[in-house]
């Protein structure tokens, strides 16, 4: 069997354990198609962990934690028919010129991801993927006994073993069913994930536009400049994660699904099926490693806070209890592996903080480090202030989420990585040249899709002195809705 | 319940408010999408990189390297046979580990292992990886001490292998 092959049933496995769970709860979407693999990569996940908690096999418990969450869909559907699969509101569209939109934005963007990995032509792995990443999948399929001997001994020097396993089950499952046990393999499996994950994040873009075309006088013009923005995302991607993109690292793939998390789950209008793909997003980025997990617990809580906005705190149970529900099961899901590893004494999964070095100079450090990566930044602020200081009502109008949120989101995860390198033991030197290329991909990113949103959002603005009364009403209602929202965490709201 | 935004207030923008409205969506447009067309053209250009003759070059000699010595180190160890990586020099542990640590059965404690594997780092010659072979050590039932090195594959030259990007 070829490397192509083997990968193609790696993914087709991976996607058939999360198509059922997607569909359900997204819906039938063109989103849907790249998030199935992702929510089989969860799965696979859990089974691992699964395995390590309790014994038993990968595969076996891969199997039964696919199982279960269907039969768990299928009970649901039992129990509440009108759900369906194309349970949910709407897509935000409604004519033909919509659903064409949708082909080709999704086609375009597909097209524009499997160009991106043109550099798996050459068969590169990286230092972390050959040492750590694509070495675990071996671990996983050892069996429970000698996985726990791998984790623990002090003799193997490896204290990032401890790290997540989303990225190492993944390729240990497309090892174990195609009997292919190589590098090459990983790679090709990491970067077909990381693919799904930007095609997912690019995508919310095109449903941006879609959401703007619909109270649009000419709608083919948000249409068209959310489907060319998503796909200029996808090679501004390329470009940002490269050579990480094809080398089998995970820093890609936490960083594109966070990306997507934050599209889905605090940039896009807030709806059930655009929530649930933040969900599978984030718990991708949460499982793959840690400066993901620590993102992903902030991603959690922002999003639950949106959901519940001030009319939730107000007392409106309906909107408090759905998103506390959802909220603590992510959290529960992403700290059971850091949970466990404290439990067995995994190596590596004691915190290496250290206050005793110089916080200022490491701050310096930290900063200068990382500043050569985010540029983009000196572009998207004043395009995001002018934006939010004159184009308030053609953003409410798309249904896009306040931007105060996505910038909280982006805040969020450069804190939590800079916070890392500042407080750690290691030589702040070495480690900022070593990585911080590859840990700004989060910030890097999340700033292009705020710039892409904006873009989108502002073409609705030359469109919009059209838009009828129904759509102003419409507009209304969103505005009242989203700035109770963005007063529940206390933010400066756009309100005049 | 702020009423931000109501419909009311929507229908009362004026003539200047159209204008600002359009004259900034003009600019966020043009200068958003002329952002993210040159930066998808940087990127481009940055995953071309990977194509270079020398990336090419250098991805292949890594991965000879290490598909060598994981053919030596299988030559070595029998399956079921417990194995400890063995060595002081910390990058040739490394080696090891990213080499063949998925399969080899890790031992615990380390003095019970079957099989401790190390690296011989020499000059290039026949039967070597760029310069490097596995060895094992095992104990023989008389208590003998057996040293072997690892065969099946051989890459030419010296190393160390060309550094990937970390």
């Amino acid at each position: 069997m070829s490397t192509v092959v083997a990968t193609v049933a790696g993914i087709c496995a991976l996607g058939a354990a999360g198509l059922l769970p997607v569909l359900a709860t997204v819906g039938l979407r063109w989103y849907s198609v790249p998030l199935a693999p992702l929510a089989g990569a969860v799965a696979a996940s859990l089974a691992a962990t699964a395995s390590l908690t309790f014994g038993g096999s990968l595969l076996d418990w891969l199997l039964g934690i696919a199982a279960a969450a269907a039969a768990g869909v299928c009970a649901l559907l039992v129990v509440r028919p009108e759900l369906g699969l194309r349970g949910g509101p709407p897509g935000p569209g409604r004519g033909a010129l919509d659903r064409v939109a949708g082909i080709v934005g999704f086609l375009l963007v597909v097209m524009a991801c499997a160009w991106s990995l043109r550099g798996l032509r050459t068969p590169t792995v990286g230092f972390d993927a050959r040492s750590l990443w694509l070495m675990r999948p071996g671990w996983f399929l050892h069996g429970h006994t000698q996985l726990l001997v791998d984790m623990r001994t002090r003799d193997l020097v490896l204290t990032q073993s401890s790290y997540p396993p989303l990225l190492s089950a993944s390729v240990a499952v497309a090892w174990k069913i195609t009997g292919i046990h190589t590098a090459r393999l990983g790679v090709t499996m990491v970067a077909l994930l990381d693919a799904c994950a930007l095609a997912a994040a690019a995508l919310a873009v095109v449903q941006v536009g879609r959401a703007a075309a619909a109270r649009a006088s000419r709608a083919w013009l948000p249409l068209a400049v959310g489907i060319a923005a998503a796909v200029l995302l996808v090679l501004v991607a390329a470009g940002v994660t490269e050579p990480f993109l094809t080398n089998g690292y995970a820093d890609p793939l936490w960083s594109l699904a966070a990306v997507g998390a934050v599209a889905y789950g605090l940039q896009m209008r807030s709806d059930p099926s655009s929530r649930a793909a933040a969900v599978v997003l984030v718990l991708v980025a949460g499982m793959t490693k840690n400066e993901g997990f620590v993102t992903a617990v902030a991603l959690v809580a922002l999003v639950a806070a949106r959901s519940i906005g001030m009319a939730g705190l107000r007392g409106a149970r309906d909107r408090l209890v759905a998103p506390l529900v959802v909220a603590v099961c992510e959290l529960a899901a992403l700290a059971w592996w850091p949970v466990l590893m404290k439990a067995i004494h995994a190596r590596g999964a004691t915190s290496t903080f250290s206050a005793s070095q110089d916080l200022a100079h490491r701050t310096d450090a930290v900063v200068h480090g990382f500043s050569p990566y985010l540029h983009v930044l000196v572009l998207a602020v004043p395009l995001a202030l002018l934006g939010g200081l004159v184009l308030r009502d053609v953003r409410r109008r798309a249904e896009v989420g306040n931007d105060l949120w996505a910038w909280l989101a982006l805040v969020t995860g450069l804190v939590a990585v800079a916070s890392a390198l500042v407080t750690g033991s290691g030589a702040i030197g070495p480690w900022l040249l070593s990585t911080a290329h590859r840990i700004t991909e989060y910030p890097t990113l999340e700033t292009w899709w705020i710039v892409g949103v904006w873009t989108v959002v502002a073409v609705a603005g030359l469109t919009g002195s059209g838009a009828d009364d129904r759509s102003l009403r419409h507009a209304g209602e969103a505005a009242v809705v989203e700035e109770d929202g963005v007063g529940a965490v206390g933010l400066v709201g756009s309100s005049r | 319940m702020t009423h931000v935004g109501s419909p009311a207030e929507t229908h009362r923008r004026g003539p200047v408010r159209t204008v600002l409205v359009t004259v900034v969506s003009t600019l966020v447009a043009v200068v958003g999408l002329v952002a993210l067309g040159g930066q998808a053209v940087r990127g481009t250009r940055t995953v071309d990189v990977q194509l270079a003759h020398r990336t090419v070059h250098d991805a292949s000699v890594d991965d000879a390297f290490y598909a060598c010595i994981d053919t030596q180190a299988h030559s070595l160890v029998r399956p079921g046979q417990t194995v400890t990586l063995g060595g002081t020099n910390l990058a040739d542990v490394v080696t090891m580990i990213k080499g063949f640590g998925s399969w080899v059965t890790v031992a615990d404690p380390a003095s019970s292992a079957d099989v401790v594997l190390t690296l011989h780092d020499g000059s290039a010659g026949p039967g070597t990886c760029l310069g490097t072979t596995v060895v094992a050590t095992t104990h023989g039932p008389d208590g003998r001490t057996v040293v072997r090195v690892g065969t099946g594959a051989q890459v030419p030259g010296q190393g160390p292998p060309p550094a990937p990007p970390l």
